[in-house]
């Protein structure tokens, strides 16, 4: 045989198409959150980095709702609980261990997904408004819980004494909006990838049609139960951080009811079903609802909300996504 | 010539006009205000106390204003409504000191709102005078905090003291307590405090319980709570389930030789309307009663005015409970300014370390923590209550000062239960 009949050394293949999008996507969000951290830190505001924050904490948390709320078409009521439940994670470490920010995160993360993966196997079997009733139960089952668990200050609430500087950031400010940015990234990715792989077309077609779904050997239990592991662990880490954002928490704040609400509204009047649609959901009402508060008066701010929903789901009812789409 | 037309004229009279304006209206403008800013409860859970200390807030910048301000330089109010959520304090004060520049920053109402500020307040070594917030500081250790509340520094030793003090007097020895208390930070700190000071004093606890906030009906509770037969009932309870509580204790004919202690809620004009004969007879904490021991310098006119605009504010009509205080919050403010000479943080704070403060409230001083040097918990006891007319509380007997001892105005009453 000679060397001529050989076949050509195969040339470097170029990258799938997919892992070229995932590429784009990662140094595209990477380019984005540098340019916002540079440029608040040009700004020389902190007040800046709080309402940065207040938006990125709701992106992590639309976000995390899509996963089972837009995919798959469950929706959850428990998101309070869920981000309460991150929030209380950080404070027991810390009162047990000393151990900061970062580590009560992957803490959080991890009770989350316990959490979603109890939950889902639990209630997963409902579906329609009964689950939904399900996760608010969950809500007040959880709150119940800490209102009498003293270690994490119950009733009472919990101090978290936070350092006035972390170096190298100008102010915890600054630290804490960069962490929320990070972690706004890592869930949005997170939705992305699910919404391109097989997971989430799986969810999709248990979102459209879930008998028809299973008939086709689509394991709908344990995709649904992935979701939900993936929600729970997501909107937990989305509350992780809150305690030092506050310097205090107690249950009627970390339980609040606009978390709940605005975690559906958000992917709702961005687009869900869409890794976005809640992004531009959070953007644009967190935004509103912020300036709101240091404008005209923050009475208005559920108000606004309100309004919204009413507004996009008369005339948009697949959110500012679907409206351009269907264009 | 060219020949101008009627809109062309009209255009020319409009700037004309503003021209003209232009230096009156800058000349209109305060001259380098002194800038308060703060978060204030306007809406949500905490609003009728926080909407009745903007007004409070408003009266004493007029008062001051019209004085020709603190050192020449007129003041001006910056807020903001927190809804009564705690997550939206740090952004707030954020703003206030980042965005608008204010000069001095002070506080919302109660301890949840106010812990959510300290951080960004410390960051910024700001000097800070909270109201009514409970054991603040004890976390946060501040060196500049200063809190307008009366309960001081030791809550637990001090603040059910007068309870059992006026209960010593009683004709028969009380030998049993009951205690009862809704699951929130101020009611838990209340309770705790008469469950340590109710052992001091040998006292057997044959009911400790708490609640829910949520709670609806009361019946149960009580019902249980009777069934010990205590001497003296403790309740730590927050405005709407005191009134539940109340009617339900009522209702069910509970009876005891002293029944009240740390309830929040029968301070407030609306409650005393709504639950009018029901209240006779109880003794509890409380702030202030128009009471003669009471007549502080300042504080009828305070309230003069006050009650003059309450109705068309939609705040509490009496102004018997923490609006005094809102007022002598700023008067604090005021009149260390008025030494200091500038917002000078560090001088402020040192300043208010360091001398008595003359307030509608009376003399106050504060200690190395912030609180009060010398608590003020009141106990009184409503006394002849027969309907919900409010004009009474705006005279003396209706709310009578069973304790401290140097602003007592009447004798104890007992058992509650009793006919008026």
């Amino acid at each position: 045989m000679s060397d001529a009949s050989l076949p050509l050394a195969p040339a470097p293949a170029a990258l799938p198409r997919a892992s070229r999008g995932h590429l784009a996507f990662w140094l595209g969000a990477l380019v984005l959150a540098g340019l916002l951290f540079f440029g608040l830190r040009a700004l020389g505001n902190d007040y800046a980095y709080f309402a940065g924050y207040f938006i990125l904490q709701y992106v992590v948390l639309a976000t995390a709702w899509n996963i089972l709320g837009g995919y798959a078409g469950y929706v959850n009521f428990g998101a309070a609980g869920f981000m309460a439940a991150g929030a209380y994670t950080a404070i027991a470490l810390r009162q047990s261990t000393g151990l900061d920010l970062l580590p009560g995160i992957l803490a959080a993360a991890v009770v989350g997904a316990l959490l979603g993966l109890g939950t889902g196997y639990l209630t997963l079997r409902l579906r329609g408004v009964y689950f939904s009733i399900a996760t608010l139960c969950l809500a007040v089952v959880l709150q119940t819980l800490v209102v009498n668990w003293d270690y994490v200050g119950g009733s009472r609430g919990a101090y978290v004494v936070r350092p006035r500087e972390v170096a190298p950031f100008v102010s915890y400010g600054e630290y804490l909006f960069l962490v929320m940015l990070g972690l706004a990234i890592i869930a949005v990715g997170i939705a992305r990838t699910v919404e391109l792989t097989r997971l989430g077309r799986g969810l999709q077609a248990i979102r459209d049609n879930e008998r028809a779904a299973e008939a086709v050997g689509v394991p709908t239990m344990r995709l649904k139960l992935v979701a939900t592991a993936l929600c729970g662990a997501l909107m937990a880490v989305a509350g992780a951080p809150l305690p030092y954002y506050s310097g205090y928490l107690n249950p009627e704040a970390a339980f609040s009811l606009a978390y709940a609400v605005n975690a559906i509204a958000m992917p709702l009047i961005g687009g869900a079903g869409t890794w976005a649609g809640p992004v531009i959901g959070a953007v644009l009402l967190a935004s509103l609802q912020q300036a709101a508060t240091v404008t005209i008066s923050s009475a208005l701010n559920l108000w606004i909300v309100g309004w919204m929903l009413v507004i996009f789901v008369a005339v948009a009812p697949r959110g500012i996504l679907g409206w351009f789409r269907r264009r | 010539m060219t020949r101008m037309t009627r809109r062309e004229l009209g255009r020319l009279a409009a700037g004309a006009t503003v021209i003209a304006a232009a230096p009156g209206l800058a000349f209109a403008q305060p001259a380098n205000p002194i800038r308060i800013g703060y978060s204030m409860s306007l809406s949500g859970g905490l609003a009728p106390n926080g909407r009745s200390s903007l007004l409070a807030h408003k009266i004493w910048q007029e008062d001051v204003n019209a004085r020709g301000g603190i050192n020449g330089r007129p003041v001006e109010l910056v807020y903001y409504d927190d809804q009564s959520a705690p997550a939206n304090v740090p952004g707030l004060y954020t703003k206030l000191l980042d965005v608008d520049r204010v000069d001095i920053v002070t506080s919302s109402y109660a301890t949840v709102m106010i812990a959510p500020s300290m951080p960004v307040v410390m960051q910024r070594g700001m000097a800070y005078v909270s109201l009514f917030g409970a054991g603040v500081n004890e976390a946060f250790k501040y060196d500049r905090y200063f809190s307008m509340n009366v309960t001081g520094d030791d809550i637990r030793s001090t603040y059910a003291r007068g309870f059992f003090e006026v209960a010593a007097k009683l004709p028969t020895p009380p030998r049993t307590l009951a205690i009862l208390a809704v699951d929130n930070e101020f009611a838990q700190k209340a309770a705790d405090s008469a469950r340590f000071l109710g052992r001091q004093r040998g006292l057997r606890i044959v009911y400790d319980r708490s609640y829910p906030p949520t709670t609806v009906d009361f019946a149960p509770t009580v019902r249980a709570l009777a069934a010990t037969r205590p001497d003296l009932v403790f309740l730590g309870s927050y405005p709407p389930d005191s009134n539940g509580l109340l009617r339900a204790i009522s209702e069910l004919r509970l009876s005891a030789q002293m029944l009240g202690g740390g309830m929040v809620g029968p301070q407030i004009a609306a409650v005393q309307a709504q639950l009018g004969p029901i209240l006779n007879n109880l003794v509890n904490w409380d702030v202030y009663s128009n009471e003669p021991t009471m007549d502080f310098p300042g504080v009828r006119a305070f309230q003069e005015k006050y009650r003059a605009r309450a109705a068309a504010e939609q705040v509490d009509v009496l102004g018997n409970y923490l609006q005094p205080y809102a007022y002598a919050q700023m008067q604090v403010i005021e009149q260390a300014l008025a030494r200091v000479g500038k917002p000078d943080q560090a001088a402020l704070a040192a300043d208010m370390h360091a001398n008595v403060f003359k307030t509608v409230v009376g003399d106050l001083k504060f200690g190395a923590s912030g609180e009060w040097a010398e608590p003020r918990n009141l106990l009184v006891q409503f006394q002849g209550i027969t309907d919900g007319d409010l004009e009474k509380y705006k005279r003396p007997g209706a709310k009578v000062i069973l304790y401290p001892e140097s602003l007592k105005s009447g004798e104890l009453r007992a058992p509650y239960g009793a006919p008026a």
